[in-house]
């Protein structure tokens, strides 16, 4: 069935933990529960799933069905939450886009590789000392691992994903298909709002990101959990200086964005003790963090701040061996 | 809509409604080994295997596994043979209520399938994705150890 | 006290698989929902929207019209009895204050109405078309809010019995004193005083709440549930259905944990009037959001302790005040009220004077009930913390402030006699305690002497170790009773019925070990049924850790009847007195030597010579619950940086008396650890302000997965209870009570803050890092 199911009280639950109220009627103080259309009702609604053999026709179905249709990669986000306009999923399995392979100096990881073909891949260990690797295990538990796709964790983007900052931070660009083939960076391709958005092919981990190294760090309730906050740190270090760096937080609770401005601080300077103290505490001050059930703002902005100094530290080797 | 699938060794052919999740058709068909506890993939208790990988049943459409394998606890044992995790949990206390357990040992089997010599470490990751609130993971570990090491004596 | 070392069991003490194990470990269908459910109608229950609210009119005529519906379920058409769901022994200690289906709502998720329907989709799409209108009342969301003066009153109905006071909100009330505290704290040198707060917890079985209802060839009702309690189910639904009792039969297979939360009876009523309306097999669970608001949890708990010292070292006075939030109903609100006192008190019995007092206060909250630990587990938060703050301000080591103060054999204390559970309780001597043992070894496990102040740092992690003691009980002293039944079959094998409920416990597995134990023979030739009300004989259910104590010995008193039973048979084949004969090894045995076996002497009285059926029915109601106990050790590591807490090592000393079956014992210490652990550092239900949970998901209601938790050790110290069945006390509880108190100790040694609310969360540990 649908997987939006009702909280007693009326109101429903979508992807994980976003509630809408139930309706309350003009008649101050009653509120009537449902009615027959369903909204707030979890009904078996998807009517058909295909499985085309080529980009074009599944490209073409999506296309000509804009609301009614969604791309079926893992499935396990559509499991828990579909919309209630969809009625026909297109699944992507026989499309051949799940291999992960080299194309010059670019990792290329097909978009229906799980998140296990990931982390076991030695193509994309080589990348950055096995960052992305490093990063995948720390995402839910295996047997999420074994069904989530690379391609539909970069799309569907959570705002917890522990993905999109890896990503973020390697500089990871999507291989897309609209009609056409096309490359973009993933922050672009995240920001572009055309409905419906491009069918993402795979995700790029460009040659460039290949001699660096990455840290991330990720605070959770427990060990199987999304992060309250999640933090991502990159750098490329020739002769002690910092050539590249990138850093993205994310679960601030919005999804990871990369901040400038930290990154600014860094670029060309020694990672040096105090120029990281100076970086986590820019990125404190310029993350965007807000309340929600896990954390509150004031708290997201302290683990900013801690998990900043840590990934720095971790990519210069500095600071204690912090496992308790 | 009709898929095909093997389970636990044998060939299937089962009509589905595309919305159908595998757990509800693997419950329906019979295989009531399969556990429901929360239906949203955070307790594990409906952990089957699909082509050796262990997975959660309520979080994969059944159309996902067409053409696939996969093995549920009933398929276990062979021939009234128990396999050496399920045997080791038995020995060890590791079952308590029991709902847990088809996960847990199906989730140690895929382990020790890909890696027949795990840290502890890495036991505890296997089963990360299985809640269990009775036995607080002590003896499930040592069970897994303990399964682990008969299986490489046995090569 | 004696030790056991010098009992040499042959079943008993021995590590013995479950008699359930295989079953479960191949995936058998051995649960409720296992059986073909594929004819029965689904039931599905519409929830309030509403904290606090009168239904003004509601109409389900259209979706009684809807396709596959059976019936629709409201306050219009059902028993308006008004009942307890608590499963507890009758005249239950808790208020007659809940309809099937009320008029009016009590919190966000009561029970509207319910669909029964050929699917879970239709029985939906149904409630959807349920057209409610609500008068919204204002809501009282906490304690304090319900207690002031002038609330609105959740329980205004006029026919609910056994309210306290419900204008005021309050369910229950509990005020027993020993000697006179006053005087007491004049006359001690040191008063220490704390609060401490516990939160909303849920005891997330992973199987919720199911019933399967039908009717038999002879139209009875069977109810194939879920629960800890089947004659308490079926008295209960007698009760609120109207029905004979006679006319009911309730089966409990195999369940998927339990913790309390199965000591209720909420879905069997439902399921059984919609069979009984229908002539249909009803099938009716709870989905995990419903689980978590519209089953049971954990009282949240306010309680204040105050003790007076003595330079001496001697705990002179102690003064516990318990306000518990029973949510909107009042379901155990007394009896996990008095427990709180009842199971902490006496620990501490060199205290002449003792004041015991407090409240269960109605909210329109979620409903607590029976949680393991059982109001001990928030009582000991308070009590433990404010001796520890006591040991370190006299310069006393815990421990050895603990060994000054603690009961011993051969002591008892008032507390026993004044505070029952929910009334007045029953003198007790304690006849075994190996708290002293039960330190000892489990300081030396830990490191305490190397680690203790210490303050190891490791990057910004610091390391503390701290410590806590307890008791618990075993059973409900002459109010509990358990029974047994054994009958033997002509190849020397044995069929034991008992009602007791094992939830996984593997309490068929000991009480089959005591029986086999008595009768000579091997686990495999006792074969165990359970918790059927047409078949076994009564037991009160699997509570107040009275299953080993309580049906343990009347398991045992059925075997030695039986026993006898045999020797007669025995004695004239042998030409030997029965005073001369043992059973051993499937055989009855003389002292000369000669023997004769088990299957013999049975077939000689089935088929043969004064033929009877060699059976016996044994009870017991136990005349006093001796106390396991606990001590608890624990290392912390506190981030300073983020507030996070580690637990690197817990060991737990136990004394259980004589375990029964020394690695279950141990696995329901390690289990209720766990779960402690999850109460205290992650564990939280969330309200909006309008008093919906708001994390009703084991997504955002996180309790610890196998990567959490850390190095366990639990030690069985030995021991012999000269009550129990073959020398044993009960352990399910207690080790649930010792995660709050020792981590609060132990995060204390490693960064000088006491917490005083759970959970620790890395939020609130930074924040009173910060503050201090």
């Amino acid at each position: 069935m649908g997987r939006a199911y009702d909280l007693p009280g009326g109101a429903t639950i979508g992807a994980r933990g976003t509630a809408r109220p139930a309706r309350l009627s003009p008649l101050e103080g009653t509120a009537i529960i449902g009615d027959a259309k369903g909204e707030t009702v979890a009904v078996h609604q998807i009517r058909s799933i295909v499985r085309p053999a080529t980009l074009e026709e599944a490209w073409e179905r999506r296309r000509s069905e804009p609301d009614a249709s969604r791309f079926l990669a893992g499935g396990i986000d559509l499991v828990l939450y579909v919309p209630p306009t969809v009625s026909t999923l297109i699944d992507l399995s026989a499309l051949g886009i799940a291999a992960v392979r080299q194309e010059g100096a670019d990792v290329v990881i097909g978009a229906m590789a799980t998140l296990t073909d990931v982390l076991e891949s030695p193509l994309v260990g080589e990348v950055a000392g096995g960052f992305l690797r490093d990063v995948l295990r720390r995402v839910a538990s295996p047997l999420q691992r074994n069904v989530a796709t690379l391609g539909g964790a970069a799309v569907r983007a959570h705002p917890w994903s522990d993905v999109i900052p890896a990503l973020l931070v390697l500089g990871a660009r999507l291989d897309v298909f609209d009609g056409k083939l096309s490359t973009v960076e993933l922050s672009e391709a995240r920001a572009r709002s055309e409905s419906p958005s491009p069918l993402v092919l795979a995700v790029r981990l460009p040659g460039a990101s290949r001699d660096g190294r990455g840290a991330f760090e990720k605070f959770a309730r427990t060990g199987f959990d999304v992060g309250v906050l999640n933090c991502a740190c990159f750098a490329i270090i020739e002769r002690g200086q910092c050539r590249t760096a990138r850093v993205a937080v994310g679960g601030t609770p919005s999804v990871a964005q990369r901040l400038p401005r930290v990154e600014e601080m860094l670029a060309g300077k020694p990672l040096s003790a105090s120029q990281i103290a100076l970086a986590a505490q820019a990125a404190a001050d310029v993350v965007d963090v807000r309340d929600d059930r896990r954390a509150t703002a004031e708290y997201r902005r302290i683990l900013t701040a801690v998990g900043v100094r840590r990934c720095l530290e971790d990519l210069a080797d500095l600071g204690m061996e912090v496992k308790e | 809509m009709r898929i095909h699938l093997t389970v636990n060794g044998t060939g299937r052919t089962w009509e589905v409604a595309p919305g159908d999740t595998l757990l509800d058709v693997l419950r329906r068909e019979g295989f009531v080994g399969v556990k429901k506890g929360c239906g949203t993939g955070d307790c594990g208790a409906c952990t089957v295997l699909l082509n050796g990988r262990a997975v959660n049943a309520c979080l994969l459409l059944a159309v996902k596994a067409e053409g696939g394998a996969i093995v549920t606890i009933e398929g276990v044992a062979q021939g009234g043979r128990l396999h050496p995790v399920q045997e080791a949990f038995l020995e060890a206390g590791a079952v308590q209520c029991g709902y847990c357990t088809p996960g847990m040992v199906l989730s140690a089997v895929s382990l020790l399938s890909h890696n027949p010599d795990p840290s502890e470490a890495e036991i505890r990751e296997a089963i990360s994705g299985n809640l269990c609130r009775c036995t607080g993971y002590v003896k499930q570990i040592a069970a897994i150890e303990r399964a682990a090491a008969r299986m490489r004596e046995s090569r | 006290m004696k030790k056991s070392k010098s009992r040499a069991f042959a079943v008993v003490g021995k590590s013995e698989r479950k008699v359930d194990g295989l079953g479960l470990v191949t995936g058998r269908p051995m649960f409720v929902a296992d059986v073909d459910v594929s004819n029965a109608l689904v039931i599905k229950v519409l929830g309030s929207p509403h904290a606090h609210a009168r239904i003004t009119s509601i109409d389900t005529a259209d979706a009684e019209r809807m396709p596959g519906v059976a019936c629709v379920l409201t306050h219009k058409n059902t028993p308006a009895t008004r009942h307890t769901t608590a499963g507890q022994g009758f005249p239950e200690p808790s208020p007659y204050d809940t309809r099937m289906f009320d008029t009016k709502m009590r919190f966000v998720g009561d029970r509207v109405a319910a669909v029964a329907a050929e699917t879970e989709e239709m029985a939906e799409r149904a409630l959807a078309a349920i057209r409610v209108e609500y008068e919204e009342l204002p809501a009282v969301l906490s304690i304090d809010e319900a207690r002031r003066p002038g609330a609105p009153i959740v329980h205004d109905e006029p026919d609910a019995t056994g309210i306290y006071d419900a204008s005021k909100n309050i369910a229950a009330d509990v005020d027993i004193d020993v000697g006179d505290v006053a005087v007491g704290f004049a006359e001690s040198d040191l008063i220490v005083e704390t609060t401490c707060e516990t939160q909303y917890a849920q005891h997330t079985p992973i199987e919720t709440h199911v019933v399967l209802a039908s009717l038999d060839a002879d139209d009875r009702l069977v109810l194939r549930t879920s629960t800890q309690v089947p004659f308490h189910v079926r008295r209960i639904v007698a009760q609120t259905l109207g029905i004979p009792m006679h006319r009911i039969r309730v089966v409990k297979p195999r369940i998927g944990g339990g913790f309390g939360v199965k000591q209720e009876v909420l879905l069997e009523d439902v399921a059984g009037w919609v069979t009984l309306q229908t002539r249909r097999p009803a099938f009716f669970t709870l989905s995990r959001p419903e689980e978590f608001t519209s089953s049971r949890t954990r009282h949240p708990m306010r309680v204040r302790v105050k003790i007076g010292v003595q330079k001496t070292g001697l705990v002179h006075a102690i003064e516990m005040e318990a306000v518990s939030n029973t949510g909107a109903y009042g379901a155990h609100g007394l009896t996990v009220l008095a427990n709180t006192g009842s199971k902490t008190l006496p620990l501490y019995n060199k205290a002449e004077n003792a004041h015991f007092f407090g409240q269960a206060v109605y909210t329109n909250l979620p409903v607590g009930g029976a949680y393991r630990g059982y109001g001990a587990t928030q009582g000991y938060f308070a009590l433990e913390t404010a001796m520890d703050e006591a040991a370190e301000r006299l310069g006393l080591d815990p421990i050895e402030f603990r060994l000054r103060n603690a009961i011993r054999t051969g002591e008892g204390s008032p507390i026993f006699a004044k505070l029952g559970e929910g009334r007045e309780g029953v003198s007790q001597t304690v006849k075994s305690c190996e708290l002293e043992r039960c330190l000892e070894v489990g300081a030396e496990r830990i490191g305490w002497a190397s680690m203790r102040g210490k303050k190891e740092c490791r990057g910004s992690w610091v390391h503390g170790v701290g410590m806590s003691i307890m008791m618990q009980g075993s059973g409900i002293p002459e109010v509990d009773m358990g029974a047994a039944t054994l009958k033997m079959n002509e190849d020397g094998s044995f069929n034991l019925l008992v009602g007791a409920t094992d939830l996984g416990t593997g309490s068929d597995t000991i009480l089959a070990q005591i029986a086999a134990e008595v009768l000579g023979v091997p686990l495999a030739k006792i074969l165990v049924t359970s918790s059927d009300t047409d078949v076994t004989p009564y037991d009160v259910g699997a509570y107040a850790s009275s299953t080993t104590y309580v049906s343990g010995m009347a398991v045992q008193r059925a075997a030695e009847k039986v026993r006898e039973q045999i020797l007669g048979v025995a004695a004239p084949m042998l030409g030997v007195s029965t005073e001369r004969l043992a059973l051993r090894d499937e055989s009855v045995v003389a002292e000369a030597g000669s023997s004769v076996t088990l299957a013999r002497v049975c077939q000689r009285a089935m088929y043969e010579t004064d033929q009877f059926q060699i059976a016996a029915t044994a009870s017991c109601v136990p005349s006093e619950s001796p106390p396991p106990f606990l001590a608890n050790f624990a290392r912390v590591a506190v981030d300073t940086d983020t507030g996070v807490v580690k637990v690197l090592h817990y060991v737990a000393a136990v004394d259980c008396g004589v375990a029964i079956n020394p690695r279950l014992a141990q696995g329901q210490v390690e289990g209720s650890i766990v779960n402690g652990i999850g109460y205290a550092l992650t564990e939280e239900m969330l309200f909006s302000s309008r008093g919906r949970v708001r994390n009703p998901t084991l997504f955002d209601y996180k309790i610890p997965g196998a990567l959490d938790i850390p190095r366990i050790d639990v030690v069985l110290v030995d021991s012999y209870e000269p009550t129990g069945p073959m020398g044993a006390k009960s352990v399910g509880e207690i080790g649930i009570n010792g995660p709050i108190p020792t981590m609060a100790n132990a995060i204390y040694d490693a960064v000088g803050v006491r917490l005083r609310q759970t959970p620790f969360t890395p939020e609130r540990v930074l924040e009173a890092l910060r503050r201090a």
